[in-house]
């Protein structure tokens, strides 16, 4: 725990989760440009790559890289597109893994991810942010995931910042900047 | 039947008994005791490329970081796009440390094969064995094999071809920008149908 992180009182957690839950139930689309930050311990430098997200309830997304080159994914009616530098892909969603990888991003960007059957979950504050903390149960993702953090400005219902631990200490930061939720999104946006 | 398979049986003996030669090259004498692949030479770099790898047909993309970490020992890791690690590796002539492979990698004839192909590409330093020349390009010849072109103009190298005495197994293609640094790079394998390519990312 960081020295200004305090533990959000039992009281404090309920009206936490009740916010955060009935917000992301009134979302009907969220449209936001995100930047990705890997860090490992023995870089010099972290790796930047950055780009835009669409999301449209129930269960269309568009994550898209755009810098420093184009790749995209897109899950729709159990399907994923992925054009990777203009080679274009299909895969088969019906496996469970992702529909774990679809309910984990748009869980990190509403925030809505208080699952406590697949996550042991703590509540922090500090005096810009609450943060979750998620620690996997399932061993595969434990594997690869030691812990999810997820930030949320005090004065804003959605996810700002998603911080993804891996065992090693390594980890994967996503910021999530110019965020609209449920302004108009074109079908047109979810296809390849 | 049986004459039949067993001249067949001679003829592929006499066939694949012919050794590996370089069209139109003459040996030289050496000028060099090591050859050098500079490609991921400088321990104060971060080497990052966009990488696809197509493998019997399967293809994934992700993001390649190589990195030397002392005058032997690379570290290397494979993350998919959204950053999550596939492989985190630890590989020097001597040497190969895993420090992290997915369940699905997780399997010895993938982990060799990787491991042979990373040695190869980020290897520093070889002994030379035997000199070649051919038009505008130096051939070296390592003792395990391998085979460096280098353009005697530009001096950089082209490509590293991996044989195993007979026949080509491997083929490292460089595009290089300038002797210590390639844009793109392509591994080609000819006795599995495993392709691997690097674009340089400009992070």
């Amino acid at each position: 725990m960081n020295a200004q992180e305090q533990k959000m009182s039992a009281q404090e957690i309920v009206k936490f989760k009740e916010t955060i839950e009935n917000q992301s139930k009134n979302i009907k689309t969220i449209k936001t440009d995100f930047v990705q930050i890997k860090h490992m311990d023995f870089l010099t430098k972290d790796i930047e790559t950055s780009g835009k997200m669409y999301f449209k309830s129930p269960n269309l997304l568009n994550w898209q890289y755009t810098k420093p080159y184009q790749y995209s994914i897109i899950f729709k009616n159990n399907k994923v597109y992925i054009n990777d530098q203009g080679n274009k892909s299909t895969v088969d969603a019906k496996s469970k893994i992702f529909e774990k990888i679809n309910k984990l991003i748009v869980g990190s960007v509403s925030g809505n991810m208080f699952d406590d059957k697949e996550f042991d979950i703590s509540y922090f504050k500090t005096k810009e942010h609450y943060i979750t903390k998620l620690i996997p149960k399932t061993a595969s993702i434990k594997k690869m995931i030691k812990q999810i953090d997820l930030y949320f400005p005090l004065k804003d219902a959605t996810v700002s910042e998603v911080k993804l631990i891996e065992s090693s200490g390594d980890y994967t930061k996503i910021i999530f900047k110019n965020k609209v939720i449920n302004t108009k999104i074109d079908d047109s946006v979810f296809t390849n | 039947m049986i004459r039949y398979l067993l001249i067949s049986a001679f003829f592929s003996l006499f066939i694949s008994c012919k050794s590996y030669q370089i069209k139109d090259a003459v040996s030289v004498d050496n000028s060099l005791q090591f050859v050098q692949n500079q490609y991921f030479s400088d321990v104060s770099l971060d080497y990052v490329y966009k990488t696809h790898i197509e493998i019997y047909g399967n293809k994934m993309g992700g993001i390649f970081i190589a990195k030397r970490i002392n005058d032997t020992i690379h570290r290397m890791v494979l993350t998919t796009d959204f950053g999550n690690k596939l492989l985190d590796f630890e590989v020097s002539e001597n040497s190969f440390k895993v420090n992290f492979v997915i369940d699905n990698l997780d399997k010895k004839i993938i982990l060799n094969t990787l491991r042979d192909d990373f040695r190869t590409l980020l290897q520093v330093n070889s002994k030379v064995f035997k000199t070649y020349k051919r038009n505008k390009e130096v051939i070296y010849q390592t003792e395990n094999n391998a085979y460096y072109y280098f353009d005697e103009v530009s001096s950089n190298l082209t490509k590293i071809i991996k044989t195993n005495k007979r026949k080509e197994k491997v083929i490292f293609t460089f595009n290089p920008k300038k002797t210590t640094f390639a844009e793109n790079i392509n591994i080609q394998h000819n006795n599995i149908k495993l392709k691997i390519d690097f674009n340089q990312i400009n992070n």
